[in-house]
């Protein structure tokens, strides 16, 4: 009897450790790359061991490069690539942070936690006199808050998340972010879950700013967002794109990314670039301060910016294209997707003040609630 | 006389000296683990719960009140009430559908609780996330429930359970139901069953004899299966957020929201703090109202 009783209690307890360690892993939509998990690089590492032990460490997400290029880049130059995965900007942040900078030799990460990074002292400047391919980078999307002098990023691919939707049940054309509040909508409209992407679009909507620091209009753009409640069948980050696909929403607000796995998944889906503004974020690579081999992180920096292996890299990733020179070499078919529509207002989300932010944490939750 | 009596008894006392110092020795790895690893975060998260967000990243050390404070927002309280409310029903309907099977199962013969104790643990090989896109696919607006019917000749339109407060509940009940038939079972298993029948012969009906009987003697496996449901599922938000779509806010919500984009870990420590001494407190008065001092398997 208390035998059994024993192994009752190891179960359960299995069971509530299983629970809990399935509750810690943040994104919960993307078992795939558990926190900090190293994994080496799939390839001939081995044999090239034998060229000198050079090796590079590389700290981003998961499914950042065709694995091609990485095994080309390693029987090319002989250096080993270990390629360390986070989940999150955050969890990068605190990682780099507890490694005073050092432990990594190259992160490619968003725009706004690079800004927290620098601001750290955990980014070091870069030489760009040793990247021949630096030219080939479209200046539209470089200068930007978080480096404003680009002394310490080079942009690798860009996001704008816009509207699709399922013409067939849809009966209306989508032209801008207004239209998701329309009535017919009931229940049908899948959206990304990031609080400032979210409540930026409302704020777009209503002819504000994404990144206002005003906290009464921050509350105005929470009422009008309530008013789009009824109207939302789910909100996550991740794979939004598949309640899309499976029916159970005929309109989504999604990343850049999503956009291009569902129209691959789906060519009848159509895409709104909204009339009233755009807002985009910019993945930036960086070498931090205290890098143990940057010399190879240069190298394979110069690599990824060179026109071809870049093409490679956007058509994979299914971001827009930061390399003018790759641009030309873009599939017509894929062009709309990876080339990013001129001529509009495009904003990017910034970081506030903590008043803003907390009034924004506030609103978010609201909506959120409002949608129970 | 005195002499060695005094000595033997010094010899004693030395000697348990020894032997509880020999306790407390192999004792210390776990006392140690405990303080280190359970007490430690506990420490480190009230200690921040008290601090300032600075600006842009991190925390600053200064005192203040104001992360509690912020919680008395009825936007706040509110995630506490929707924990409370999805908690209390989840255990409810594991209750419900729990005792009768734990009860029955322990009427099984030897060999088939051996089989059905396999069953309820086969699913725990899997991921609970994996478990949890299982429920997905069953689900889904066209999904496979949508596609049996459709098959049997029934002609339905496309399921609306995904993203509903139901479909949180069934993952939740799913989660947690084998928690409450173990424990219902493990009491019912060693109960006495001639006490039944001797009720029975004394007169009682079959349902007297249940509720004098029958549920007083499984009691303790009740009680303990309610905490072992009622504690973990204040705080299993990824269920919701997958199969609620993300719109029912949970205290667990809130903090993970806290902890990344918000990059208020002070707030997201004091909710955590509030959440655990409100369960404790909860748990506190179960014991109190139900005067249950031994839990099967638990204390």
């Amino acid at each position: 009897m208390r035998l059994k009783r024993k192994w009752i209690a190891v179960v359960m307890a299995a069971v509530l450790a299983i629970g809990t360690l399935a509750g810690c892993g943040g994104s919960p939509a993307e078992p795939s790359a558990p926190g900090g998990q190293e994994t080496k690089a799939p390839s001939g590492s081995d044999e090239t061991k034998a060229s000198g032990d050079r090796e590079l460490v590389i700290f981003t997400w998961d499914l950042m490069f065709p694995e091609e290029l990485l095994k080309d880049f390693e029987e090319k130059t002989g250096i080993k690539i270990v390629y360390s995965k986070f989940d999150t900007d955050e969890a990068m942040l605190q990682k780099l942070s507890a490694a005073k900078g050092g432990d990594y030799d190259l992160v490619i990460a968003d725009d706004y936690i690079i800004e927290n990074a620098i601001a750290q002292g955990l980014v070091q400047k870069l030489d760009t006199s040793k990247l021949k391919n630096y030219g080939n980078i479209n200046p539209v999307f470089q200068s930007q808050f978080f480096d404003p002098k680009n002394e310490y990023t080079i942009p690798h691919g860009a996001g704008i998340p816009l509207i699709v939707y399922d013409p067939e049940q849809v009966d209306f054309e989508i032209k801008g972010y207004n239209d998701l509040w329309n009535e017919s909508l009931k229940g049908s409209v899948a959206l990304t879950a990031n609080s400032r992407v979210i409540i930026g679009m409302t704020l777009q909507a209503m002819g504000e700013s994404m990144n206002t620091e005003d906290p009464a209009v921050i509350e105005k753009a929470g009422e009008k967002l309530k008013e789009l409640a009824p109207n939302v069948r789910m909100i996550q980050d991740d794979n939004t794109q598949n309640a899309l696909l499976n029916g159970e929403a005929s309109v989504a607000y999604l990343y850049t990314s999503q956009v291009y796995a569902a129209l691959n998944a789906n060519p009848n889906l159509k895409v709104c670039v909204p009339e009233e503004g755009l807002g985009f974020g910019v993945m930036g690579a960086f070498i931090p301060s205290a890098a143990p081999n940057s010399a190879e992180a240069y190298e394979f920096l110069d690599y990824m910016l060179d026109a071809e292996v870049a093409e490679q890299m956007f058509e994979f990733l299914g971001y827009y294209c930061t390399n003018k020179a790759a641009e030309a070499l873009i599939p017509e078919e894929l062009r709309e997707l990876l080339v990013a529509p001129e001529g509009r207002t495009m904003e990017m989300v910034e970081n506030v003040n903590n008043e803003a932010t907390e009034t924004y944490n506030k609103v978010w939750t609201e909506f959120k609630a409002a949608c129970n | 006389m005195s002499r060695p009596a005094s000595g033997a008894a010094a010899g004693k006392i030395g000697g348990a000296g020894r032997r509880s110092r020999g306790v407390w020795l192999t004792a210390l790895p776990l006392y140690l683990f405990t303080i280190v690893f359970v007490a430690g975060p506990l420490v480190y998260m009230l200690v921040l719960s008290f601090q300032t967000k600075a600006e842009g990243w991190g925390v600053e050390q200064v005192f203040t009140w104001n992360n509690y404070l912020r919680i008395l927002d009825p936007v706040y309280l509110d995630t506490f009430l929707q924990s409370l409310k999805l908690a209390v029903s989840t255990t409810l309907l594991v209750v419900l559908i729990g005792y009768p099977f734990g009860y029955f199962m322990a009427k099984l013969s030897q060999a088939w609780k051996r089989r059905m104790m396999m069953l309820i643990m086969i699913p725990f090989w899997t991921s609970s996330l994996i478990r949890l896109y299982g429920w997905m696919i069953l689900l889904q607006a066209k999904g496979a429930v949508y596609q049996t019917v459709r098959f049997l000749g029934f002609d339905i339109d496309p399921l609306k359970v995904l993203y509903t407060y139901p479909a949180v509940l069934i993952g939740m009940v799913y989660a947690l139901l084998p928690f409450m038939m173990l424990s219902v079972y493990s009491s019912a298993e060693k109960m006495d069953w001639s006490l039944v029948e001797a009720a029975r012969d004394l007169g009682a009906s079959p349902m007297k004899a249940f509720l004098s009987v029958t549920l007083k003697l499984t009691m303790p496996g009740l009680l303990s299966g309610v905490i072992l449901t009622f504690v973990p599922s204040m705080g299993l938000f990824f269920i919701a957020d997958i199969l609620g779509g993300n719109k029912i806010v949970l205290v667990g919500s809130l903090i993970q929201d806290q902890l990344t984009r918000g990059a208020d870990w002070p707030f997201a420590a004091a909710l955590a703090v509030v959440l655990m001494i409100m369960t404790t407190l909860l748990i506190f008065l179960y014991q109190k109202v139900t005067h249950s001092t031994e839990l099967e398997g638990l204390f």
